[in-house]
């Protein structure tokens, strides 16, 4: 599903320094794999997330989704690959404001190809329990809500992967556990989940905890032998 | 990527910042108004000034004044000697003049019943209709015989009628002009306010003699219009005026004169000039409006550009390409600049005839202010979109994210 070799990342600092945010990253994620990267903050996990969600261009390497190297696209077809291959879920949740759940829902269909988009919005927030709160804006929901709200909006295209950053960040403990429990669901319907986070809680959760500082990759274990997800994939793919 | 699927979904999500669209409509609303509201009063004073002067100086014509030509001089000897005799020489010497009426005037009270009004009152002859081009709107014009009489007949303008009579029929009423007594006969056609500013409509004209006579007890009178049969012979015709009457009034040369002429020729070139002030003045103040309404909607749009990043990272992360990003922008600053500058025309244009009611001026909603206006607020729209915009589309996904 994701092939990452060598990839390297520089930036230049206001200043004309270069900071090496990532270097030498090699790492491969099976379909249906559902995959923790920690770090502490600075270690380059968020680059690496920008990475695979094809929000930021590596330096160098090669990145390959789905087998096709996507390091070098233009931008016009990066964001055709984001809009139907990936679905993104951010710590701040990043709803609309003053807009009802179901239009945040379908805001990824507004930029899609689909001649057709009916009723996928509402599918995807039943498929994460707020099929009673469609017409509800993010300011009437709860924070765990919004994140759920934000979930069914990665959802919509029914993408290959799903990018997490720091998911359960900006909520209480009841909610983390409850989204959580959204992901390893997701996983075990055959969805490939990529979650950036520094809570031992969330990782421990995953099959797969990849650990990464300064800019490289310094552990990758797995915890289960293969998720069911995983083999469901597998399975689907013989 | 459906674009009319993007379009409904831009006016939605404007419609949610009701605040933000809000201010940037202001913007244009106000630019557009402000344009609208000055081109058409602009062009309804214009119309109004030669209409006012088409009428003083129809064809060809010569004015004379009585009194030199110093606007500023205090009194001196023999500043009003122009007289009845004099104009009648001139037309009887000079066959060029067609036709001519001489005007003696002042400010009276006019009084009828418990009510009272101060006027104008234009001592003029009974071809004064012809002449000047404003006759009766309902009863009839003095005749000669009223004029050689001396009649007490009066013809009173609308304002007088109004402040005088109310809901009452002024026709055959008697009226009193100072102490005298005389008979309306007629109301004069309504004229509106002159460029001076001065109400046309609260006049009374009586026959010349009965002013003289009656009224002021003068036998001066302060200026006549002479009209010239033929165009090309009006300023011959004034030299030769200008030779009779120092003549007539024994003025020796190297002595100013004691009367003051103006033809329609000078005029002509005193409303080019206004015409021209006019023709600057107008696209500067256009200018302007449009600038204000432009940086006003430009800034806004930059502002909310920065106060949206997040969002704009969020769309390109679920999918949207620049070019989504500067269509939505670019959309949203023309519909609010164009929606406002709607909102500005109409406004504009209930200014201008308020304005317009206020000064007498009619006709007053000008082709030219709206489709101005609409140019305005459309080239206010898309220069005070485009930076926005584009700094829009090329905000960095992943930095707009952070």
């Amino acid at each position: 599903m994701i092939e990452l070799y060598g990839i390297g990342k520089t930036y230049a600092r206001p200043t004309g320094e270069a900071v090496q945010a990532l270097s030498g990253v090699t790492l491969r994620i099976e379909r249906g794999e559902l995959v923790a990267i920690v770090g502490s903050s600075g270690s380059g996990k968020s680059t690496l997330m920008n990475v695979l969600g094809l929000l930021d261009r590596p330096s160098e390497g090669h990145y390959l989704l789905g087998g096709r190297d996507v390091s070098d696209l233009d931008v016009n077809t990066q964001a055709r690959l984001r809009n139907q291959k990936i679905g993104f879920v951010f710590q701040t949740f990043h709803l609309l404001p003053r807009t009802s759940a179901l239009e945040n829902v379908e805001l990824p269909l507004l930029y899609s190809d689909r001649t057709s988009t009916q009723g996928l919005g509402r599918r995807a927030l039943e498929a994460v329990g707020l099929a009673d709160r469609m017409d509800h804006r993010p300011s009437e929901l709860s924070g765990g809500q919004q994140q759920r709200v934000a979930i069914a909006r990665a959802l919509v295209n029914e993408p290959d992967l799903l990018l997490a950053d720091e998911p359960t960040g900006n909520l209480d403990a009841r909610s983390a556990g409850e989204i959580m429990a959204i992901f390893a669901e997701l996983n075990r319907g055959g969805r490939t989940i990529v979650i950036v986070t520094h809570d031992p809680n969330v990782a421990a959760g995953c099959g797969r905890i990849a650990q990464i500082e300064d800019g490289r990759i310094v552990a990758d274990e797995r915890l289960r032998q293969e998720s069911q997800g995983a083999q469901a994939a597998a399975g689907e793919a013989r | 990527m459906s674009t009319a699927r993007l379009v409904r979904h831009s006016l939605k999500a404007m419609g949610r910042s009701k605040l933000r669209s809000g201010f940037m409509m202001l913007g244009s609303l106000v630019g557009v108004a402000a344009l609208t509201l000055v081109v058409s009063v602009g062009e309804g004073a214009e119309r109004k000034l030669l209409a006012t002067v088409r009428q003083l100086f129809g064809g060809s014509s010569i004015l004379v004044f009585s009194g030199g030509g110093r606007l500023m001089g205090g009194p001196r000897a023999g500043a009003s000697r122009l007289t009845l005799d004099d104009v009648e020489a001139l037309a009887r010497e000079l066959p060029g003049i067609e036709a001519w009426d001489p005007q003696q005037s002042s400010t009276e009270p006019v009084r009828y019943g418990g009510a009272s009004d101060t006027a104008r009152i234009l001592g003029q002859s009974e071809r004064s209709e012809q002449v000047w081009g404003r006759g009766v709107s309902r009863g009839e014009f003095f005749d000669a015989a009223a004029v050689a009489g001396s009649a007490r007949v009066a013809l009173v303008g609308e304002t007088v009628v109004r402040e005088l009579f109310g809901d009452e029929d002024p026709l055959g009423a008697e009226i009193l002009i100072g102490s005298v007594r005389f008979r309306v006969i007629g109301i004069l056609e309504p004229f509106g306010t002159d460029v001076h500013g001065m109400d046309r409509d609260d006049e009374v004209v009586v026959p010349i003699s009965t002013a003289m006579r009656r009224l002021l007890n003068v036998d001066t009178i302060r200026a006549a219009k002479l009209q010239v049969a033929d165009p090309a012979a009006v300023e011959e015709t004034a030299r030769e005026v200008r030779r009779l009457l120092r003549e007539r009034h024994a003025i020796p040369s190297g002595r100013p004169d004691d009367f003051s002429l103006i033809t329609s020729a000078q005029v002509q070139k005193m409303v080019a000039r206004v015409q021209r002030v006019l023709f600057l003045f107008l696209p500067l103040v256009a200018g302007i409006s449009l600038l204000a309404g432009g940086v006003v909607a430009a800034s806004l749009m930059l502002a909310s550009v920065s106060q949206r990043v997040g969002e704009i990272g969020l769309r390109r992360a679920v999918g949207a390409r620049p070019g989504d990003i500067h269509l939505q922008f670019l959309l949203e600053t023309a519909v609010t600049t164009l929606g406002g500058g709607l909102a500005g025309l109409v406004v504009g244009s209930i200014g201008a005839q308020l304005v317009a009611n206020r000064m007498g001026l009619e006709g007053i909603l000008s082709w030219k202010a709206i489709l101005l206006g609409i140019a305005a607020a459309a080239v206010t729209g898309l220069l005070a979109g485009v930076a926005p915009a584009r700094r829009a589309a090329r905000l960095q996904p992943a930095e707009a994210l952070r």
